[in-house]
């Protein structure tokens, strides 16, 4: 299964959590008022999260080049000291992601080493659905996010995810976020849109699935407007990249496409404080060096060409980004020139506000257990800090009463 | 609503792929009894099917060197291998007389999701498609045995690379987890000691042929699910399916992706004791005739597929005769659903996932697309001041909602009038 694709994990799980209610939708009218209206404040913080399907292998994503245990475990599949890009005397990032590391080097990554939660679990599907719900212990069907969406004032831009299927992470007990594919959508126009809109009406008789599919064709009405003309913009230009014809060199990647459509909204203001942006393809049984190296080339250039982006509109400051995967892969190579699934993996914070630098501790390579890594920080303490520190949220209402915080946003 | 009519529109659109022109309103006279009976009995023989030609596909041989002169026929060779065998498949589900095989075989290619993406030959994916036609009413512990030497599934799960010196945790996790238990039905241990018994296996990609290689294969006993012991790979299958989780799991697996996606099967559901024997028919049977088929709470979303095929049928489309099937693979491709290509292992979602903005746009303009290839036959026999009652029995809706009654009513084209009908939230869901 080494060819997943940006979509197929985000299947699967949303398979398995049942989003929630979808809440009416505000009119047409208002929407496009508010998109004119009513931009983002100004200085308001922006969270971009990016998920990583398919269990990105954390050991050869940020890599203990001076153990002797991690050269013994993974022979195949080692990267050699010369060629890693060292963040200190014992940590280095992988050889393909130059750019984080220029990122890093400006003190604006931080990296929470070892996360997780209690008692893993290597299914993809239900350690995604853990990540996404925030709730290891107990199967539930709102998304972290999703909660923190139900707190706020309704509004269909609050939460946007890239791609035409609904990540669990976005949905809520009351409502949910919206959903955007790359290239936009077309509304039906004439007598057509008209009964397409008349369609869209809550029915009394509506069984809850029929009031969703009512809902989404609303949707399609009122997220269309605001969002088409926008679509239709240019992306922002990143000032740190030499230009040809005129746009941005640099790897094209479906991640970068997702990017760029985030970069066009935030620019033009739109009043979502939420993205959700996803790559596919981590889970590498087999064959893994190239494989993983071209996906983290991909995920670090495209992360620092969007925060170069950023710097051309008036939001550069505001936007945060988190990167996670559903775990870590197994410290012992299986022999395929692959890794099995395995447990805690490293998380990215990334942008302005960030105070750079190593946080949780780094799990021991000599203290497994049953042959994986430890987890030394819970996700929840990473959560709770982004809602609290990023978003401003008390993080009670999502994570309940979660005590852990990890500080890596400045004061 | 009308519980008769409620029940008859599950069976076509949950035990088949809908109902053509005419069956609806048939069913309605026969009654409930005998239409269950009916769809839930395989026929001797099936024309509709028979008319439907079999794949050309041939052995392509291992992939060319770069930049060599047999690379490009090869990869044309694929190309069209992959396109006959995509559009022979949906062909069969639209023109089948009977719905259930096809049914039962579209829900095992979600059960044992396996990707072209990965596996790249049509002939090796055909092969697997064969089994899952073959077992799909049989016995679920023959089938899985087949399984287990299936070309497709073996390289998708990189059963290969596994040997006795670095087993390969793919094949034996999935196994467990996707096909045969369910998760958290056994131990991180017994995933390695399954992945230790099922080393050995490999395979000509192109032809999906499964040998065993003793040389490969770790003969050592091991610790599975509380029983020591030397397992081969059939013993192992057998042992696995014997357990009582595996008739659980299947019929939790039915109750998925038949009766609901966001309630929990109920522990009566009458699946259950029926696969007892590991029959899948007597589960199919079973879950027919179960009280939840006659109440309301359990509304299901229709795959894209499913929704794509029973407006075929409605619309008297043969999908291999659409103009062209570049653009209807665009279509399957934007609403997230394209046979022989699930998103992963764990195949396809349901239903909510499939209710986005975004599909609900491409499905208005896919359903446009249909329709204008479409005569329209069915419904425009029907009496204008009739069309928007009878227009349920045509694509067997249990009921239209006022809502939808009144776009109908708006409607004076039947180009128009069949886009939204197949658009609405009565069609997309099966109530």
């Amino acid at each position: 299964m080494d060819t997943v694709t940006r979509r197929k994990f985000l299947t699967m799980t949303a398979g398995a959590v049942a989003a929630g209610a979808i809440a009416p939708i505000l009119s047409v009218d208002e929407i496009a008022e508010a998109a004119v209206n009513r931009p983002l404040a100004a200085g308001t913080p922006i969270l971009v999260m990016l998920t990583l399907y398919g269990g990105n292998d954390g050991l050869n994503t940020v890599i203990p080049f001076k153990d002797p245990i991690y050269y013994s475990s993974r022979p195949d599949i080692s990267y050699k000291p010369e060629n890693v890009l060292p963040l200190d005397a014992e940590l280095a990032l992988n050889p393909a992601m130059k750019s984080l590391k220029v990122l890093w080097d400006q003190k604006k990554v931080a990296i929470i080493r070892g996360v997780g939660y209690p008692n893993p679990d290597r299914s993809h599907f239900s350690s995604m659905a853990k990540w996404q719900t925030a709730s290891p212990a107990k199967h539930i069907n709102t998304g972290w996010l999703g909660r923190w969406i139900d707190s706020q004032a309704e509004d269909s831009m609050l939460a946007i995810s890239l791609g035409s299927i609904l990540p669990p992470l976005f949905a809520g007990a009351k409502r949910s976020g919206s959903v955007l594919p790359l290239g936009g959508l077309v509304i039906p126009k004439g007598t057509m849109g008209a009964n397409c809109q008349q369609l869209a009406k809550v029915s009394r008789a509506d069984s809850s699935l029929m009031a969703a599919a009512a809902t989404s064709m609303r949707n399609l009405f009122s997220v269309s407007t605001t969002v088409q003309p926008i679509l239709k913009a240019p992306a922002p230009v990143n000032p740190d990249l030499p230009t040809v014809n005129g746009g941005n060199a640099g790897g094209d990647s479906n991640l970068a496409q997702q990017l760029d459509v985030v970069a066009k909204l935030i620019a033009a203001g739109s009043p979502t404080r939420v993205w959700s942006v996803s790559l596919g393809g981590f889970d590498t049984h087999a064959n893994e060096a190239n494989a993983q190296a071209e996906l983290l080339g991909v995920v670090s250039d495209s992360i620092s060409r969007f925060m170069g982006q950023m710097k051309s509109t008036s939001r550069a400051a505001d936007v945060t980004m988190v990167v996670y995967s559903e775990f870590g892969r197994r410290v012992v190579g299986n022999g395929s020139q692959g890794t099995d699934h395995g447990t805690s993996g490293p998380m990215f914070v990334i942008g302005d506000k960030v105070n750079g630098g190593f946080y949780g501790d780094q799990p021991s390579l000599k203290n497994l257990i049953n042959g994986d890594l430890a987890v030394t920080t819970d996700f929840r303490d990473v959560y709770a800090t982004v809602l609290e520190s990023i978003l401003g949220s008390p993080a009670e209402q999502t994570l309940g009463g979660w005590k852990g915080r990890a500080n890596f946003i400045k004061s | 609503m009308n519980a008769k009519r409620m029940e008859i529109a599950r069976l076509y659109h949950r035990f088949g792929f809908g109902p053509r022109p005419g069956e609806f309103e048939a069913a309605l006279k026969l009654g409930v009894d005998a239409t269950r009976s009916a769809l839930t009995t395989i026929p001797a023989t099936d024309a509709g099917a028979l008319k439907v030609a079999e794949p050309k596909l041939t052995d392509l041989g291992p992939r060319p060197k770069p930049n060599t002169a047999e690379v490009i026929p090869f990869a044309i060779g694929l190309r069209n291998q992959s396109e006959q065998l995509f559009l022979w498949w949906l062909d069969r589900m639209a023109l089948s007389d009977h719905g259930l095989t096809e049914r039962m075989t579209w829900f095992w290619h979600g059960h044992w999701a396996t990707s072209i993406s990965k596996v790249d030959y049509p002939l090796t994916m055909y092969k697997q498609n064969q089994t899952f036609r073959k077992f799909a009413l049989g016995n679920f512990g023959e089938f899985s045995r087949a399984m287990l030497n299936d070309g497709a599934l073996q390289y998708w799960l990189d059963g290969q690379d596994s040997t006795a010196k670095a087993p390969n945790e793919n094949l034996a996790r999935e196994l467990m987890e996707l096909f045969i238990l369910g998760v958290d039905r056994y131990s991180e241990d017994d995933v390695k000691a399954l992945a230790r018994v099922l080393t050995g296996y490999q395979l000509v990609k192109s032809n999906g042929v499964v040998t065993f290689n003793q040389k490969r294969h770790d003969f050592s006993a091991v610790t599975l699910l509380g029983s020591t012991k030397v397992f081969t790979g059939e013993s192992v299958v057998d042992y696995l399916v014997a357990r009582d989780d595996c008739a659980k799991f299947i019929a939790e697996r039915f109750w998925y992706r038949f009766i609901s996606s966001s309630d929990a099967m109920p522990a009566n559901f009458s699946s259950v004791k029926a696969l007892s024997s590991r029959d899948i028919s007597q589960g199919v049977v079973a879950m027919a005739n179960d009280s939840a088929m006659r109440d309301p709470r359990y509304a299901i979303v229709k795959s894209p597929v499913e929704w794509f095929i029973s407006a075929c049928r409605a619309l008297e489309l043969t999908p291999s005769l659409l103009s062209k099937s570049t653009q209807l693979q665009g279509f399957l491709n934007k609403l997230g659903q394209i046979p022989f290509s699930p998103p992963n292992v764990g195949g396809w979602p349901a239903g909510e996932a499939w209710l986005s903005s975004a599909s609900a746009q491409y499905r208005i303009s896919f359903a446009s697309w249909l329709v204008n290839q479409s005569s329209l036959r069915a419904l425009l026999e029907i009496p204008v001041d009739r069309r928007v009652s009878q227009s349920a029995d045509w694509l067997g809706v249990a009921e239209w909602s006022a809502r939808t009654q009144t776009a109908l009513r708006n409607s004076s084209n039947p180009q128009e009038f069949a886009v939204l009908a197949l658009c609405s939230p009565e069609y997309v869901v099966s109530a």
